[in-house]
């Protein structure tokens, strides 16, 4: 046996052989799942009528199925649908773009450590002498030093797929999509690793492992430092290119957006990495805020437990706090109304990167003295986030969007001008 | 023509108080207004304002809980038999006159019958010009065009939905019951 085949390594490649699929049958049912919350959300009842029967009469008992079987019947209409490429499009970059996009959305979610550590047995080849001897291995894709900057790094790939799939479209519209999409990520990612800068400085270190003891020891962050969650949550949404910060692909103005000249399956994955986007995302909150599998009090979810029992209850734990954030992000989705093109770069330079660096400064200082504990962090937050509340208020608030008198228009001649405003064609003039 | 600044109006929201100006307190508060409405329509809970449609129909319910008033509802178009079966209509050419949508094509012919000068040799409607109006059922002299409280028709084509004289009979054979003259 070569010493390179361990447990991890098969443990590794199992965990993502599996997650990956965990992760595209959770991103199908969000899809569902986002419809339901919005219709409930909205008073009505969403998707309700297809089930598993596939209109055959001996499976007539599972007709309905409260509309489960609503992903499915899209998927098969997005495979079934023409695959469409425009006259005048960049054929590479528009077969490119989707490809792009769907990569690091799908690659990110590697680190997250699902089940903690495993105590694995010896595993026995079938059919040989071999035996790979058993060892505690992590049960996740892979565990390394840096391990949150691989992620972030990853995340931040995915606007060169949604640029280029602007681009490529040969459409004004998903050009300027793309453009958008492009000044927001940038914009955002600067706040975002702020915020993450400003807890990874209380971890003190990139391991997705020791960042769920400390949090056991010490309580989950979000606690000690809820501004730091907030403005996390809030870029992650927007790095996910979420409602309210959707302007790539904002329908009342773009048509679709980047997307708009993609049909069938290649507009399906762009929907894909959007939604493995906010899946990712997810699981990176619950990671460093919400203490990643562990929930206190309860012993399986504990570091220290190693059973393949106290995996599959880290597992489940790891995903009820991602379903959780996913749906709050549908909450605030259906909440609040798109933010214009211009208050979004206002929320990013002028709210949350001067706020993201008091916190990484405050983070620091108290490091620094050796105070990183639960109250000073606390209450380090809290300070700063009534420093803000009193001088909001004093800062130049934008002015109201207003028609502006533009001089020497017909609309608004220069004083003295005449203008004339009556048609000049003699047919629209005979027309009275 | 200029417009005068005399004549706009600039209306301008009030400045924000400091608890609107950083957002995230009203934000918190409107997701308390969405979650309302998710618990209380969960599963068609109590705000839900949805219908089943195909299971229960707007002819189902009461008509103050938005059920279907029978009377005044206009949908397809019927054309009257008289007492002895025959079609009533006298091809007097009112309707397609008043019709604003122009999709009532009458053919009329001399009357087989003595107690009428003419009837309508070919009548028909083009259900999709149509726009349900009911200004041909008011001008009707002799109440043989009317509109039923059918609406769910549907046709595989455009000249399915042209109704003739004989559909336009049936559609009164089919709603006498529910709709009597």
């Amino acid at each position: 046996m070569p010493s390179w085949i361990t447990a991890q390594l098969v443990v590794s490649v199992v965990t993502i052989a599996v997650m990956i699929h965990v992760m595209l049958i959770c991103v199908a049912y969000f899809v569902m799942m986002e419809r339901k919350v919005s219709a409930y959300i909205q008073d009505r009842i969403g998707p309700n009528r297809v089930g598993f029967d596939f209109g055959l009469p001996p499976l007539k008992f599972l007709k309905g199925c409260l509309g489960l079987g609503q992903p499915l019947a899209d998927g098969v209409k997005f495979i079934l649908k023409e695959d469409y490429t425009p006259n005048r499009v960049d054929k590479i970059l528009f077969t490119l773009a989707p490809i792009i996009v769907v990569v690091p959305a799908m690659i990110g979610f590697l680190i997250i450590p699902w089940g903690g550590v495993w105590q694995c047995p010896d595993i026995h080849i079938p059919f040989t002498e071999l035996v790979i001897p058993g060892a505690p291995v992590n049960v996740a894709g892979a565990v390394f030093n840096a391990g949150i900057v691989y992620l972030l790094a990853v995340a931040a790939l995915g606007v060169y797929g949604v640029t280029l799939g602007g681009w490529a479209g040969n459409n004004k519209f998903s050009f300027l999509g793309g453009l958008r999409a492009t000044a927001q990520m940038i914009s955002y990612e600067i706040p975002m690793g702020l915020a993450l800068l400003a807890a990874l400085l209380v971890y003190g270190t990139f391991r997705t492992d020791s960042i769920i003891q400390q949090q056991v020891d010490a309580g989950w962050l979000i606690f000690s430092q809820p501004l730091v969650a907030v403005i996390f949550f809030i870029t992650g949404l927007a790095e996910a290119n979420r409602a309210p910060f959707d302007n790539a692909e904002a329908e009342q103005e773009l048509v679709g957006g980047y997307h708009t000249e993609y049909s069938s399956m290649r507009f399906a994955l762009f929907f894909l990495a959007e939604y493995s986007h906010l899946f990712t995302s997810a699981a990176f909150f619950s990671l460093i805020f919400l203490g990643g599998y562990s929930i206190p009090g309860v012993g399986l979810t504990d570091p220290s437990s190693t059973s393949l029992l106290a995996v599959l209850v880290k597992l489940l734990s790891f995903m009820g706090k991602v379903v959780f954030i996913v749906f709050l992000g549908m909450v605030v989705r259906w909440s609040i109304p798109r933010l214009r093109y211009d208050q979004v770069m206002m929320v990013a330079w002028q709210g949350l990167i001067p706020l993201s660096l008091g916190l990484v400064l405050v983070n620091s200082v108290l490091v620094y003295l050796d105070m990183a504990t639960f109250l000073p962090l606390l209450l380090g937050n809290v300070a700063l986030g009534v420093v803000t509340l009193a001088f909001a208020p004093l800062l130049k608030q934008s002015t109201v969007n207003r028609r502006i008198p533009l001089y020497g228009s017909r609309f608004s001649p220069m004083p003295g001008e005449a203008v004339q405003t009556s048609p000049t064609h003699p047919m629209a003039r005979a027309d009275g | 023509m200029t417009i005068r600044s005399e004549d706009i109006l600039n209306v301008d929201p009030k400045p924000m108080s400091a608890t609107e100006a950083v957002y995230l307190p009203n934000i918190i508060k409107g997701f308390g207004t969405t979650m309302r409405h998710f618990f209380t329509s969960f599963g068609q809970g109590r705000t839900s304002r949805v219908m089943q449609y195909p299971e229960v129909r707007r002819e189902h319910l009461p008509v103050e809980k938005g059920g279907q008033h029978g009377a005044n509802f206009r949908g397809v178009h019927r054309l009257n038999r008289d007492e002895a079966g025959r079609v009533k209509c006298v091809a007097c050419m009112m309707c397609p006159t008043i019709c604003p949508a122009r999709c009532i094509h009458i053919q009329a012919a001399e009357s087989p019958w003595d107690d009428r000068e003419k009837y309508p040799a070919k009548f028909e409607i083009d259900e999709l010009r149509c726009i349900y109006c009911g200004m041909c059922e008011e001008a009707c002299p002799v109440d043989a065009i009317e509109l039923t409280t059918e609406y769910d028709i549907v046709g595989a084509s455009r000249q399915e939905m042209i109704f003739d004289k004989e559909k336009l009979l049936h559609v009164y054979d089919v709603t006498i019951g529910k709709k009597p003259m």
